[in-house]
């Protein structure tokens, strides 16, 4: 028992031993790891939640692009975003374009049938082609495109 | 995304005005564009606006050629008005406007077609060519009248020509199965049918012919008026007889 407390004694006049700079230059190394260590975890958090909102789990599809085929002309269909109503329906939404050779149809919200290859917007829409400008309250598109309704309130300015 | 969209639109909506050589076309319940068949139905309060005229009706029908702008015939119906920067103004029931060929025809009840001095009117159809000149009335209370003539019956055809910017009926043929009825400065006449020809200033007048000038009136079968001396030369078929009445005057 007595040896015992003989060697603690030693080691803790040891530990007094320490050079004061020492120590004070690893505590600063130490709180330095500890603080790097935290905003490292807080930038990996960041990084994280901004890549989870972009992917935006409302939607089920980023840039979709369809094409009707018409044997006229291919219309090419484009959006920013898109869900799937059901297995043929799909809602576009943002920036969505119809375009072919002739014409271009943009509007914010439509819904398109990718089997029966129509579409059905209840958003205002703008239609241009060469000397046609029209804008409308809506459309729908039926027969491939053969056929192009505009709904609602709607002008048309024609220049020659 | 979806606001800022929706904005952009409605502002070149609103920025959207008709320019010189353009045609503006509105309407309350949208367009329908066929472009296998070439032609688009414009629905409900439609209006047309373009530097040569401008339309209003209750439904419109355009046909194109290659593009939508590149309009051929305008058919519109239901209350329909057409007013022409040339001074021409057309209104009916329907009205088929055929652009390249310049023809209008407009049908239904109170069908009205007036250019300057002249004015069409019949509750069934009137139909005019700018080009040719052509022109016909037809149906109940059809009427042509200008500022030297005035003309009843159930059919009045004939053509226009157009003399120092003054349109002057160079041919016309009017029938009616109970009375024509046609009106000069000096002449009031009446038959079944009547026929004139500019070119010999003759008007011929068959059946049931009653001529009335001044105080004078004339009946008979058939007359044959010179319109440049107004001399006139009555016969009657079955008794060879024609019948005049002179009125005394006071002088």
């Amino acid at each position: 028992m007595c040896m015992t407390c003989c060697d603690l004694v030693v080691k803790l006049n040891n530990f007094l031993n320490i050079n004061k700079n020492t120590l004070f230059i690893l505590s600063i190394f130490l709180i330095a790891i500890f603080f790097a260590t935290i905003f490292y975890k807080r930038g990996s958090i960041n990084v994280t939640e901004e890549s989870f909102f972009s992917i935006d789990p409302k939607f089920d599809i980023v840039n979709p692009s369809f094409t009707i085929n018409n044997p006229k002309e291919k219309i090419f269909v484009t959006a920013e975003k898109g869900n799937f109503l059901n297995n043929n329906q799909i809602f576009l939404k943002n920036n969505v374009f119809f375009k072919s050779d002739n014409f271009t149809l943009l509007s914010d919200e439509v819904t398109y049938d990718k089997k029966k290859q129509t579409a059905v917007s209840k958003s205002t829409s703008k239609f241009e082609s060469e000397g046609t400008e029209i804008i409308s309250e809506g459309f729908s598109i039926a027969e491939r495109g053969d056929i192009i309704l505009f709904n609602g309130k709607t002008l048309l300015i024609l220049k020659q | 995304m979806k606001y800022i969209i929706t904005i952009l639109i409605f502002f070149s909506f609103q920025a959207i005005g008709r320019e010189s050589g353009q045609t503006e076309i509105t309407t309350d319940d949208g367009i329908e564009v066929f472009n296998q068949e070439k032609y688009y139905l414009l629905k409900t309060n439609v209006i047309i606006i373009s530097d040569e005229y401008e339309l209003s009706a209750d439904l419109v029908k355009a046909y194109f050629n290659k593009d939508l702008y590149d309009i051929t015939r305008i058919f519109s119906d239901g209350n329909v008005t057409l007013i022409s920067s040339k001074g021409i103004k057309a209104s009916g029931e329907k009205i088929d406007f055929d652009i390249i060929n310049e023809g209008l025809q407009i049908f239904g009840k109170n069908s009205l077609f007036t250019n300057k001095e002249i004015i069409m009117t019949s509750d069934e159809e009137i139909k005019i060519n700018n080009i040719t000149g052509n022109f016909l009335i037809n149906g109940p209370d059809s009427r042509l009248k200008s500022d030297t003539i005035d003309i009843t019956g159930y059919l009045i055809k004939g053509k226009f020509s157009q003399i120092k910017n003054i349109n002057e009926v160079e041919l016309l043929y009017v029938e009616d199965e109970k009375q024509i009825n046609i009106k000069t400065e000096t002449l009031d006449m009446y038959a079944l049918r009547a026929d004139y020809d500019k070119k010999i200033n003759i008007i011929e007048l068959f059946d049931n012919v009653k001529i009335f000038r001044d105080n004078e009136s004339i009946l008979g079968d058939y007359a044959k008026i010179n319109t440049l001396t107004e001399s006139y030369k009555v016969t009657s078929k079955e008794s060879g007889k024609v019948k005049a009445l002179l009125d005394k005057t006071d002088e």
